[in-house]
C-alpha cells in the first residue's frame, strides 16, 4: 500500500537521451525498499531523533526537562573525563580496529580450506563470540588478577618485572581490556571474511599457481583485490564495532581505575545510568555518532567511488 | 539524474524532519500522566531486586504468606540489582508503575519522595509500634512517612578470632590502638588491612572514607558534605584523608585490584588481619567459618565527636500512581510485622536485623554485637550513595581509588572531586 | 622418489597446520575452559579458594540449580521466542532492500543505503531511553514483541549494508540472462540473487543468532517482569546485591551458550557452499 501511494510522487521524469531500462520503478522494488526503511526510521530514527532532542536539555530522568541549547556541548569541550574518553576511543579504533582486523582475515585464510577437523577449529574461534560476557569477563578478572594466570605465567617465565595488577594499574587497564575484546571479536570478524572468501574463484588461484605466482604475490594480486567489496563491509563492522565497543570494557573495567580506560561509549553509559545525567549523555552520544559517520562516509565514498569507475 | 525534483523533495523533507523532531522530541521526557493506566484490581505488583537465590525464595515465602492469609494478594518480580537501580526512574516515571519496590532508606528515597512520586504510608506508620525514632526519621520526607524499612545491617572491621588469637592481637578501641594492632599483625608477614575495592565494587573504599569522615568531622558534617552544603576541597575533609594516610601503609597493596569476595577470600585464608566491610561478608563465607569471625567496631579517634556508627536500612516504598491503594497498605502493613519479618529473615542468610524490635533475628553472637553497638550510636549514617545520591558515588570511587594508589596527589584529587561533585549537584 | 618427498611434504604441512591451529584454538578456549571448570565447583569452595584458585570440589549440581532457581528454561524459551522470528525477518527485510539497492539504479540508493547503514552507528544505550518511553506510550512495553521490533529495527541498517556488498559481487550477466527469460524483479531475486547469497546469508544468519540471542541492554530496558526476561537478563538475575554465586552463574552461561554454538555448527557447513559462478561460465 505504501508503495503505490509515493510510486507516482518518486518515480523521476525521464532525462533526455538514452537511459537504462529500469527507470520506470516498479512498484515491488519501491517496496522492497520503503518497508525496511519504514521499520528501521521507527524503532531507530525516531528514538534517534529524541535522542538528539534530549541532547540540548538538561534531564534526570524523572524530574521535567530543562531546555539548555549548546550547553552540554560547550561542556564537553571543558570536560577532562571527556578528552580522555576521546583519545582512548581514537587508540581503541586503531589498535582494537586494526588488530581485529588482521586477527580476522589471518583465521580466515589459515581456516578457509575444508579440511578436516577445520570446522572444529572455527567454532572454537566463533565461541567467545556466543559466550555470554557475564561469565567470561569473570574469568577475565580472575586472569588479570594479581595473584592470577598472567602474573603467574609471568613470573615462572622469570618476567616478575613485567607484573601488574592488570586491570587496577591506570597505566595498563586500556591495554589489558582489549586482549579479550580481540578474543571476543576475532572470531567474528573471521566469519565475514570465510563468507567473503569462499566467493572469490578458485580457477583464479589455480591460473596463478599455474604461472608460477607465490602465495604472497596470489594474495596481494588476488584475494585482496577480491575482497575489496567485502573489505568495504568488515571495514564498516570494524569501525563501528570500535566506536560502540562497550560490553567488554564496562564487564571489565567500568571505564576505570578513575577514568583510566574510559571511552566515549562507557563514559556516555556513565553519565545516563549512573550520573543521570541524561541531557549531557545524549551530547555524547551524538559526538560518538558524527565521529563513526564521519569515518566511514570518507571511506565509503571513496570505496562506492572506486567500485562505479 | 533529475536534480530540481531532487532538491524540492529533499527540502520538504527537511522541513517536515524538523518539525517532526520538534513534536516527537517532547515525546520521550514526557513522565507520563497521574491519571495513566493500570486497574484497581489484581494483585500488588512487587518489583524486588534481592536477586541473590536465598533473598529471592526468602521474599517468595513472604508473598506467599501474605496471600495464604485471603483479603489482598501480591505477586514478586525480582530482577538483578543493577538492573534494577538503572531502571528504577523509569519504573517510577511509568504510567503504569508497579505498585511497591524494594530500595533503601536515606536520601535515595526522599529524591524520589521530593518529586511526588513516592505514596505516603504515613497511616502505615501511624498502626505500628515499636519502631525506633531513627528509623520513623529516616522514612520521613517533608513530614510525610513514604519509607517502610524492613532490615538493616552494620559495618565494622571484620577479622578472624583464630588468626587474630594466633598472633595475639586483641580487639582495639582507639586509634593508637588500631595503629599498634596493624604493626602487630604486619610483624607476623600477614598484611594487615585487607580491601576489596576493584573496579566491579569501588564502593568499599567509601566505608573507610564515611567512617573516617563520621569520626573525625561528625556524623553531621559528613551528611552536609554529602548533601552538597560543603566542599570536598574544604580543610575538614582533608583532616580526613591525612588521618587516612597514617593507616594506608597498613593496607593490602593489591587491594584496588581486589573484588569484595576475593578479597573476603584473602582474609578467610588468613592472607590479610581484618576488613572494613558490612555484614553481607557473611553471605560469601563457607558455613564452617562463620562462627570464626568476629568484628569490632570502628575505632574511635576524636573522643570529643560523639559515636555515630553505618547502619545502612533496606525496606519498601510504594508508587504514589498506583491505583490499589488500599491493598498496597495492606502488603506494606504486612511487612513491618514480626512474622513477615522473621520468615523473610529465616530464610535468607541472617546477616542483617530486623526492623521490628520484637522480630528475632539470627541471635548469633556476632549479630547481638552489632545491634548492641548500633542501639548505643549516637546518630546513625546510612552509607555514601544512601546518603548522597547514586550520582555521586561514581565520583567518590574515582577519587578514593586514585587516593589509595597515589596517596601524595591528595590536593588535585580533592579539587577535581570538587569538581565532579558540583556537577551532579547541579543537575 | 619426488612422489615420497611430496607427500612427507603434505604430512608436515598437514602437522604443522594442525599444531599452529589446534594451539591457537586451545589458547582461544582455555576463558571457556575455566568458565566450565568454575561451574562445577560449590560455592564454598569459590568462597574459600577464589575464582582463580584450583578447584577443590566437584559438583553438577549448579546446572540443575540454574535451569530451576534461575528459571533458565523459560528465560530459553522466551529467548528463542524473541531470537528466531527477529533473525528471519530482519535478513529476509535486509535481502530484499540490499538486492534493490543493489541490483537496480534506484534514485538515491548510495542516500538510502548510508541512511539505514547511520542507523546502526548511534550508540545503542543512547535510544534504550527514548525507546522505552515510545515502548509504553504504544502499550507494548514489557512484552516480547516490544523486543523483537527493536532487534529487528536495530539490526536492519546492518545487514542490508553486509548483504549489498556481497550481492553487488555478483556478475551482472546473470541478471541479464533473468530478465531476457522475462523474469520479474520479485522473481530474479527469489530464483536468482537469493540462492547466490547463501553463504553471506548463512553466515549473517549465525552472526544475527548470536547477537540477538545475547542482547542484554535492550532486553533490560523493554522487559520488566522476570518470567518475561530472556536467558541473558536472567543470567544477570543469578547476581546478588553484594554477593553473587559465579559458580551457578558460570553454570548458567554454559546453558545459555549452547544453542548459540549449535547454531554456529549448524551454519558453518554452508560457508562451505561457495558461489555458483560456475553457471554462467
Amino acid at each position: 500500500m505504501t508503495a503505490t501511494l509515493t510510486a507516482p510522487a518518486a518515480a523521476p521524469p525521464s532525462p533526455a537521451g538514452p537511459r537504462r531500462r529500469r527507470r520506470t520503478l516498479s512498484p515491488t522494488l519501491l517496496a522492497f525498499v520503503l518497508v525496511p526503511l519504514l521499520v528501521e526510521t521507527f524503532w531507530v530514527f525516531w528514538p534517534a531523533i529524541q535522542g538528539v532532542y534530549l541532547s540540548f536539555t538538561s534531564w534526570d530522568g524523572v524530574s521535567p526537562a530543562v531546555i539548555v541549547g549548546f550547553g552540554n556541548y560547550a561542556e564537553l569541550f571543558s570536560d577532562p573525563t571527556f578528552g580522555k574518553a576521546f583519545l582512548d576511543t581514537v587508540l581503541w579504533l586503531v589498535l582494537f580496529g586494526g588488530l581485529s582486523a588482521l586477527g580476522g582475515l589471518g583465521m580466515a585464510m589459515l581456516l578457509l580450506k575444508d579440511r578436516r577437523g577445520v570446522g572444529f577449529y572455527r567454532a572454537a574461534l566463533f565461541t567467545p563470540v556466543v559466550f555470554s560476557l557475564v561469565a567470561t569477563a569473570l574469568i577475565w578478572q580472575a586472569i588479570y588478577q594479581p595473584d592470577g594466570l598472567v602474573n603467574t605465567v609471568l613470573g615462572t617465565l622469570g618476567l616478575d618485572s613485567w607484573q601488574h595488577s592488570w586491570l587496577a594499574d591506570a597505566n595498563t587497564a586500556l591495554y589489558a581490556v582489549i586482549v579479550p575484546a580481540l578474543w571476543r571479536q576475532i572470531g567474528y570478524v573471521m566469519v565475514l571474511y570465510l563468507a567473503g572468501l569462499k566467493g572469490i574463484d578458485p580457477t583464479l588461484y589455480e591460473a596463478a599457481t599455474v604461472d608460477g605466482a607465490s602465495r604472497w604475490q596470489q594474495f596481494t594480486k588476488i584475494t585482496l583485490p577480491q575482497l575489496s567489496s567485502v573489505n568495504s563491509v568488515v571495514l564498516s563492522v570494524i569501525i563501528i564495532d570500535s566506536l560502540r565497543s562497550f560490553d567488554v570494557v564496562w564487564a571489565l573495567t567500568r571505564g576505570g581505575p578513575y577514568h583510566s580506560s574510559e571511552l566515549l561509549s562507557t563514559y556516555m553509559y556513565s553519565t545516563a545510568f549512573q550520573s543521570l545525567r541524561l541531557g549531557y549523555a545524549s551530547a555524547i552520544a551524538v559526538v560518538i555518532f558524527v565521529l563513526a559517520f564521519g569515518v566511514i562516509l570518507t571511506y565509503l565514498v571513496r570505496a562506492f567511488r572506486d567500485a562505479d569507475a | 539524474m533529475t536534480t530540481t525534483g531532487f532538491t524540492r523533495r529533499s527540502f520538504l523533507a527537511g522541513l517536515g524532519a524538523v518539525g517532526a523532531a520538534t513534536a516527537l522530541g517532547g515525546c520521550v521526557t514526557s513522565t507520563g500522566s497521574s491519571a495513566g493506566g493500570g486497574s484497581a484490581t489484581g494483585p500488588v505488583t512487587v518489583q524486588s531486586n534481592l536477586s541473590a537465590p536465598s533473598a529471592k525464595q526468602a521474599m517468595q515465602a513472604l508473598i506467599d504468606a501474605f496471600n495464604k492469609k485471603g483479603g489482598s494478594q501480591a505477586s514478586l518480580n525480582t530482577v538483578a540489582s543493577e538492573t534494577f537501580r538503572t531502571q528504577l526512574p523509569s519504573y517510577l516515571t511509568s504510567s503504569n508503575p508497579p505498585d511497591v519496590m524494594t530500595w533503601y532508606a536515606g536520601s535515595v528515597a526522599r529524591s524520589y519522595a521530593d518529586k511526588g512520586l513516592l505514596l505516603d504510608v504515613s497511616d502505615v506508620w501511624s498502626g505500628v509500634t515499636g519502631y525506633s525514632d531513627a528509623l520513623k526519621q529516616i522514612s520521613t520526607d517533608s513530614g510525610k512517612q513514604i519509607f517502610i524499612p524492613t532490615s538493616y545491617y552494620f559495618w565494622g572491621l571484620f577479622y578472624r578470632k583464630s588468626n587474630f588469637a594466633k598472633w595475639g592481637v586483641s580487639e582495639p578501641t582507639t586509634w593508637a590502638e588500631f595503629l599498634q594492632a596493624c604493626e602487630t599483625i604486619k610483624s607476623k608477614g600477614v598484611t594487615p588491612i585487607g580491601l576489596g575495592a576493584d573496579n566491579s565494587t569501588p564502593w568499599v573504599a567509601s566505608g573507610w572514607f564515611d567512617y573516617l569522615n563520621i569520626r573525625v568531622n561528625g556524623a553531621t558534617y559528613h551528611r552536609e558534605l554529602l548533601a552538597g552544603k560543603h566542599s570536598f576541597a574544604d580543610p575538614q575533609v582533608h583532616k580526613v584523608f591525612d588521618q587516612w594516610k597514617t593507616a594506608l601503609p597498613h593496607f593490602d597493596p593489591k587491594g584496588t585490584a581486589l573484588s569484595f569476595q576475593d578479597a573476603t577470600t584473602n582474609l578467610l585464608q588468613g592472607r590479610t588481619g581484618m576488613m572494613l566491610i558490612g555484614t553481607f561478608l557473611l553471605d560469601t563465607t563457607p558455613k564452617e567459618d562463620v562462627d570464626d569471625i568476629g568484628f569490632f567496631r570502628f575505632p574511635v579517634i576524636d573522643p570529643s565527636v560523639p559515636l555515630a556508627e553505618e547502619a545502612p536500612t533496606d525496606g519498601f516504598f510504594a508508587s504514589s500512581r498506583t491505583k490499589r491503594t488500599q491493598q498496597t497498605k495492606d502488603f506494606l502493613k504486612y511487612l513491618t510485622t514480626v512474622e513477615a519479618q522473621e520468615a523473610y529473615l529465616k530464610s535468607s542468610s541472617g546477616s542483617s536485623l530486623p526492623a521490628n524490635p520484637a522480630a528475632k533475628d539470627a541471635g548469633t553472637a556476632l549479630i547481638t554485637k552489632g545491634k548492641e553497638m548500633l542501639n548505643k550510636a549516637a546518630d546513625l549514617t546510612q552509607f555514601f550513595n544512601r546518603d548522597s545520591s547514586d550520582a555521586l558515588q561514581p565520583t567518590a570511587d574515582a577519587a578514593l581509588i586514585k587516593f589509595i594508589q597515589h596517596p601524595e596527589q591528595i590536593d588535585s584529587i580533592l579539587t577535581d572531586w570538587q569538581s565532579a561533585a558540583k556537577k551532579i549537584w547541579a543537575s | 622418489m619426488s612422489r615420497a618427498k611430496a607427500s612427507r611434504g603434505k604430512i608436515l604441512r598437514t602437522g604443522g597446520f594442525h599444531l599452529v591451529a589446534g594451539g591457537i584454538s586451545v589458547l582461544w578456549l582455555l576463558p571457556i575452559l575455566l568458565v566450565i571448570v568454575t561451574s562445577l565447583r560449590t560455592f564454598d569452595d569459590l568462597a574459600a579458594n577464589g575464582v582463580g584458585g584450583l578447584p577443590h570440589s566437584f559438583t553438577l549440581g549448579n546446572f540443575g540449580q540454574a535451569w530451576v532457581d534461575g528459571g533458565e528454561f523459560q528465560a530459553m524459551v522466551n529467548s528463542l521466542i524473541v531470537t528466531i522470528p527477529a533473525v528471519i525477518i530482519t535478513l529476509a527485510l535486509g535481502a530484499i532492500s540490499a538486492f534493490a539497492l543493489s541490483r537496480y539504479d534506484l534514485p538515491l540508493r548510495r542516500t538510502v543505503l548510508l541512511v539505514m547503514l547511520a542507523g546502526n552507528l548511534l550508540p545503542p544505550q543512547i535510544l534504550l531511553v527514548p525507546v522505552s518511553k515510545m515502548a509504553e506510550m504504544l502499550g507494548i512495553y514489557d512484552t516480547l514483541a516490544a523486543l523483537i521490533g527493536v532487534q529487528i529495527g536495530f539490526g536492519l541498517g546492518f545487514y542490508t549494508f553486509v548483504l549489498y556488498g556481497f550481492m553487488r559481487a555478483i556478475p551482472g550477466e546473470i541478471q541479464q540472462a533473468a530478465v531476457i527469460d522475462g523474469a520479474s524483479p520479485p522473481q530474479i531475486f527469489w530464483r536468482i540473487v537469493l540462492p547466490l547469497t547463501r553463504p553471506a546469508l548463512a553466515s549473517l544468519s549465525a552472526l544475527a543468532f548470536t547477537w540477538v540471542f545475547n542482547d542484554l541492554l535492550w532486553s533490560i530496558t523493554v522487559i520488566r517482569t522476570d518470567t518475561k526476561m530472556p536467558i541473558t537478563s536472567a543470567l544477570l538475575g543469578l547476581q546478588g546485591q553484594f554477593v553473587s554465586q559465579w559458580n551457578v552463574i558460570a553454570a548458567g552461561s554454559v546453558i545459555a551458550a549452547i544453542p548459540t554454538v549449535a547454531v554456529f555448527l549448524r551454519f558453518q557447513r554452508h560457508f562451505v557452499a561457495g558461489l555458483a559462478l560456475g553457471a554462467v561460465k
